[in-house]
């Protein structure tokens, strides 16, 4: 029941306390920043990647000062590498910790998936087995970076292309574990889950049957490109660089259908678009929210998670 | 004991991220029986791509001078010999420029990793931290009496990079649209950058003002950076030296 | 240092009064860095972390790229330019 994140209320609050729930949002990117300013309430609210504002100071902490006083931000860490078998980096723990205190996101949230090792980085999301050993030290992780931060941080279902002879559970079922043991909450990548299913040659509706949705506090949505396996067969590869695909949409209809609005990001990192179509991108998922929203201003979820 | 049949996926990934002669890990396979060498090269392309980009983008000036051809291979080279250690991007490639001064390709343009110094600089200026610049009114409240004894902090984001060419002017010209021209690439240029406030700033030192800097911002008293400079170079104008270090914004603060 | 002696307080003082109302002796590289775009925030924010997948599957490493002897390519960007004729003018003090 703690899967999801509460509003901050604190009294030492810098910041407004922009409520994200119900909305959608988009990744900020420097080259938007200007087009961004230049409206008013140009989306529902923004989502960074913690790393980039790791800097000491400059014009990054200076724009999203800006955009924090005028918006929910979402911090969304991408390096912390929950799932490698590596123990935390401390320092690494204390930046991001810096920028949730600093920052007062309304989301928080790190990815399944490890970036580190032996002392050199991967500047990629690597996949990891799911197994009994594997499950107790993500569940470690999550703990220590909890504790670190003080709230629960959301985490997000990779985009996978490939199976590992170690595992013995499904990822599904490894998430659920991760959410019972932690009481983390978790961004569902919808577009993670069309690509992977395409690649593991299993259903994407079979996977979020199977998927804790209702612990889910975030939600991505995202482009990705067509490629070919070693058979010829179809390969997608979670690029970020193109509108969301119809399939994507039409899941994401179904998840929000079933679990009532969920603040939802549209990420855009390579080949960026001008702000315009990125912004038209969220304006269709807040489309969606608007529309099933209605259903549940008297449901149980709002009551339960209020 | 870690179970051997979990614990070295980190291990094995890591062991060929960067060396694609070797194959992938055993133990990664595909759906069904399917084949898993072009689902692992997804991994091993995204690393050395998302590197090579970071730099690109790093070193806009260095890029266009060899070409992007040019400057691809060369950068995953580098990602190769040089891995990132830091999981901040934006600390990687520090150490381009003597990757550049070393490679061998390159030795007719000898000025180029002095540019790839300034690039790397202007990047550290650019994340550096906040502070307000010292202005003229601090320095002239200090007791005459003590002037020479009067230790300047250097502001933050302040860097200096020494170059026997005209490193500045190339950094320069290839860092903005248009023709670059015809360029006296044996020039020497000192460069100072500075970033008081928002923006970077970048400027040509006269002869004596890199080594009045450097010896200011290693922790030395003003009599003392003004006799090195002069040392160097019997023209120079401390006078001329202080304005221009005030209006850089290249000092943060007083220790008397 | 020997030199220290020839620094005195007069000297540095009267240094001092001349920077204050004299002009610099730095020349500032325009158009370096600063185009009107990166005014405030810096638009164009370098070397950035993100959670994206490169589609660009033919761009990776080729086995070719590690042999230490099949560097073959020339520079070829704008260091034509720089490098033919003779120097001309500084295209930077404006």
């Amino acid at each position: 029941m703690i899967g999801r994140i509460k509003a901050i209320d604190k009294m030492s609050s810098v910041f407004p306390a922009h409520r994200v729930e119900g909305k959608a949002g988009a990744g900020l990117k420097p080259e938007h920043l200007y087009a961004i300013l230049e409206q008013a309430d140009a989306v529902g609210f923004f989502e960074v990647h913690a790393e980039n504002y790791m800097g000491a100071g400059g014009p990054p902490h200076a724009a999203l000062t800006r955009i924090r006083n005028d918006y929910p931000v979402s911090l969304h860490g991408i390096c912390m590498s929950i799932g490698g078998p590596e123990p935390l980096d401390r320092d690494h723990l204390a930046r991001f910790k810096a920028l949730v205190e600093r920052y007062e996101p309304a989301l928080v949230s790190e990815h399944l998936a490890w970036s580190t090792h032996d002392n050199l980085f991967f500047n990629d999301l690597l996949p990891l087995p799911y197994t009994r050993q594997t499950l107790a030290r993500v569940a470690d992780h999550i703990d220590e970076v909890q504790e670190a931060i003080g709230r629960p941080i959301l985490l997000e279902n990779p985009s996978t292309y490939l199976q590992f002879e170690q595992s013995t559970m499904s990822e599904t079922d490894f998430i659920g574990e991760i959410v019972r043991r932690t009481s983390c909450g978790l961004l569902l990548d919808v577009n993670n889950v069309f690509v992977s299913s395409t690649n593991q040659h299993t259903s994407p509706l079979a996977y979020l049957g199977d998927f804790p949705l209702e612990h889910v506090g975030e939600i991505h949505l995202a482009g990705h490109t067509t490629r070919e396996d070693d058979e010829g067969d179809t390969l997608l590869i979670d690029s970020h660089d193109r509108p969301v695909a119809d399939e994507v949409w039409k899941l994401y209809d179904i998840v929000i259908g079933q679990c009532g609005p969920i603040p939802t990001l549209i990420e855009w990192d390579s080949e960026l678009p001008p702000w315009p179509v990125l912004k038209a991108e969220a304006e269709a998922a807040q489309k969606i929210l608007d529309r099933h929203a209605a259903n549940y201003l008297f449901g149980s979820r709002h009551a339960e998670h209020a | 004991m870690p179970n051997m049949r979990e614990m070295p996926y980190a291990e094995a990934f890591a062991g060929t991220l960067f060396s694609p002669g070797r194959g992938k890990p055993e133990f990664l396979v595909g759906p069904n029986g399917k084949g898993a060498e072009r689902r692992f090269e997804v991994y091993r392309n995204n690393v050395s791509v998302g590197l090579v980009n970071a730099l690109a983008s790093m070193f806009p000036a260095t890029q266009r001078i060899v070409g992007e051809e040019f400057f691809r291979a060369m950068a995953r080279r580098y990602v190769r010999d040089h891995p990132p250690r830091s999981r901040l991007l934006v600390e990687y490639g520090q150490d381009l420029a003597t990757f550049i001064a070393g490679f061998k390709p390159l030795a007719g343009m000898p000025w180029l990793a002095d540019v790839a110094k300034i690039e790397r600089a202007w990047l550290d200026a650019y994340h550096a931290a906040d502070a307000a610049p010292l202005v003229g009114e601090e320095l002239a409240a200090i007791p005459e009496n003590r002037l020479v004894d009067t230790i300047l902090v250097a502001h933050p984001a302040a860097r200096l990079v020494r170059s026997r060419h005209a490193a500045v002017t190339i950094f320069s010209v290839n860092r903005r649209e248009g023709e670059v021209g015809a360029i006296e690439t044996d020039i020497a240029e000192d460069a100072l950058i500075t970033r008081p406030h928002l923006d970077v700033a970048i400027r040509i030192l006269p002869a004596g003002g890199a080594v009045f800097l450097e010896t200011l911002f290693s922790g030395h008293p003003l009599g003392e950076a003004a006799a090195a400079a002069l040392a160097e170079c019997p023209t120079f104008d401390l006078g001329a030296n202080i304005a221009g270090m005030i209006e850089a914004g290249a000092l943060a603060d007083i220790r008397q | 240092m020997s030199t220290k002696s020839v620094i005195t307080t007069a000297f540095v003082a009267g240094a001092l009064a001349s920077a204050l109302s004299a002009g610099s002796a730095f020349v500032t590289a325009t158009g370096a860095a600063a185009a009107d775009q990166e005014k405030c925030y810096g638009v164009a924010l370098k070397g950035q972390n993100d959670c994206a997948a490169g589609a660009h599957s033919c761009q990776g490493q080729s086995t070719m790229d590690f042999d230490p002897d099949s560097f073959k390519l020339v520079p070829a960007g704008t260091c034509l330019s720089m490098d033919m004729g003779k120097p001309s003018l500084k295209p930077m003090n404006g």
